[in-house]
């Protein structure tokens, strides 16, 4: 019944949290972990600026409790890039620009990591359903297929062989 | 404020022992996707929050003539389900309109149920497939048709010292079809307009044996349009006695209006896909016999 000291393992570290059972997980990563890259956009899971991934689920992190993530993995987007390379859907989002204000960036990374995850290949439709929680103002959807599509490419050549470096989805 | 306590128990017998002694002080937290908008709104301030995920509540089955869908099962874990996809259609057809996949992992079957939004999606296809549920407590289970569970909006059957443990789903007879139809105000992210599923079962000689039409977001609870199912038992399907029963549904529908859509359009909209869900039904029975 641990009640104010909540462990999970987030980006690979083990961490406490000091949280009351009334918090969410978003208020956790930002305040108690300085982790601000999920945004809260709408605190009511309709954005999907929050979005981080609860043992390698896209979830909204603004509509979990902190003490539902205790003892889970948790990976948020500052836990993409390795050693200060971008994860190669980083740098595709930078290439095609996918963002603009980038304010649903993070959320929409850790969707789109999430599908490739699973699905090294995905078509349109797949992504478009993949990012369907996530609201971009600014950019809209099309850049980001493109470098979801970009971003898949690029893994699949370097999993087949001797490819360029970057980090395969777990 | 005072914040709850939280516990997670390793065992369904802790847990029901948890409720019995402290009732509605207690509340389950399933994926939390209504329950934590609740909190934040004051609607509910529970003393005790009971998250069953340690508890095996997620398992989905095929046994002895019926599906049996733990109430913890998430929405994405029914989309992904091979066996519910061919048994149940229209309950994965339900699933794929849902919010989007961040609230698809954590929101579940049992908490879209006891939650009783008027609205819930996953309730029209249920109860259009006769669905009971089974609703635990220290002293036993009961199972009950998921069509006496509610009483109104957010209002339900439940006791305090019970949870709701599984759903089940008898395995339908052969020429049965069901189609499931969502009006929202685009593909994702919507809560519905109005929701609804048909379903057509047919007798051997291609009279229709049993109709189920069941209305979301038109009435105080999800709702059989039952003299609308009786305008088909019976009889042979034809354009006419479709075009019957589908007024005679949105007769029986008694929608308000409110953010969404106004009560007349929900009631015209009901007719119009009521309609076009007894067709895709029917069609469906058609692509079936002609494929033998
Ligand atoms: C952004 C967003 C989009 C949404 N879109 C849709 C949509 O398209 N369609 C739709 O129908 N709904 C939608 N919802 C509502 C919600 O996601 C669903 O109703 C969901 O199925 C609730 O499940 P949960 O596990 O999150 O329930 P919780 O929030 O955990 O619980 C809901 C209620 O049920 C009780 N409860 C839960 N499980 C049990 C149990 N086993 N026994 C007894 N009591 C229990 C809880 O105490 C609580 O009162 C949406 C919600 C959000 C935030
Ligand atoms: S902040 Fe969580 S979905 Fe908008
Ligand atoms: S880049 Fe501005 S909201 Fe998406």
């Amino acid at each position: 019944m641990a009640d104010r000291d909540i462990q999970m393992n987030v980006n690979g570290l083990a961490l406490k949290v000091n949280s009351g059972p009334g918090r969410t997980l978003l208020s956790a990563l930002r305040e108690d972990l300085g982790l601000i890259g999920a945004k809260d956009g709408c605190s009511q899971g309709d954005c999907g600026a929050c979005v981080v991934l609860l043992d390698g689920q896209a979830v909204n992190s603004c509509m979990v409790l902190a003490p539902q993530a205790q003892g889970r993995d948790i990976l948020t987007v500052e836990g993409l890039a390795e050693n200060g390379v971008l994860h190669p859907l980083q740098r595709a989002f930078g290439e095609t620009w996918a963002f603009q204000c980038g304010f649903c960036t993070p959320g929409m990374l850790m969707s789109c990591y999430a599908l490739l995850s699973s699905n090294d290949e995905p078509s349109r439709e797949e992504i478009l359903t993949a990012i369907s929680g996530n609201f971009c103002r600014c950019t809209g959807y099309q850049a980001v297929v493109k470098a979801v599509q970009q971003a898949a490419a690029e893994i699949r050549a370097s999993s087949s062989g001797d490819g360029e470096q970057g980090r395969a989805p777990a | 404020m005072s914040t709850p306590q939280y516990v997670a128990p390793e065992s369904l017998e802790d847990a029901l022992r948890i409720k019995s002694e402290s009732g509605a002080d207690a509340r389950l937290v399933a994926g939390g996707t209504d329950l934590i908008l609740r909190m934040r709104d004051r609607v509910f301030t529970p003393k005790l929050l009971l998250d069953l995920r340690r508890v095996p509540l997620t398992a989905i089955s095929c046994t002895a003539g019926e599906m049996r869908i733990g109430s913890y099962a998430t929405l994405s874990q029914i989309l992904a389900h091979d066996e519910i996809a061919n048994l149940f259609p229209a309950l994965v057809e339900a699933c794929r309109p849902f919010a989007g996949p961040p609230i698809r992992n954590r929101a579940t079957i049992g908490g879209n149920i006891v939650n009783a939004s008027p609205a819930a999606d996953l309730v029209p296809p249920l109860m259009a497939y006769d669905a009971n549920i089974v609703l635990s407590s220290i002293s036993g289970d009961r199972e009950l048709p998921l069509a006496e569970f509610f009483t109104g909006p957010g209002q339900t059957v439940i006791e305090p010292d019970e949870i709701l443990t599984e759903v089940r789903l008898p395995l339908m007879p052969p020429d049965s079809a069901a189609s499931f139809i969502k009006l929202g105000q685009r593909r994702s992210m919507a809560i519905s307009i109005v929701n609804l599923c048909t379903r057509l079962s047919l007798a051997a000689d291609g009279t229709v044996a049993t109709a189920r039409i069941v209305l979301g977001a038109v009435a105080p609870t999800p709702l059989r349009a039952v003299a609308a199912e009786a305008v088909l038992a019976g009889n042979d399907i034809t354009t006419a006695l479709l075009d019957e029963a589908a007024q005679q549904a949105s007769r029986e529908s008694m929608p308000i209006s409110d953010v969404r859509a106004s009560g007349s359009y929900r009631k015209r909209m009901t007719a119009v896909l009521v309609r076009r869900a007894l067709s895709a039904a029917w069609g469906e029975l058609g692509r079936n016999n002609s494929n033998g």
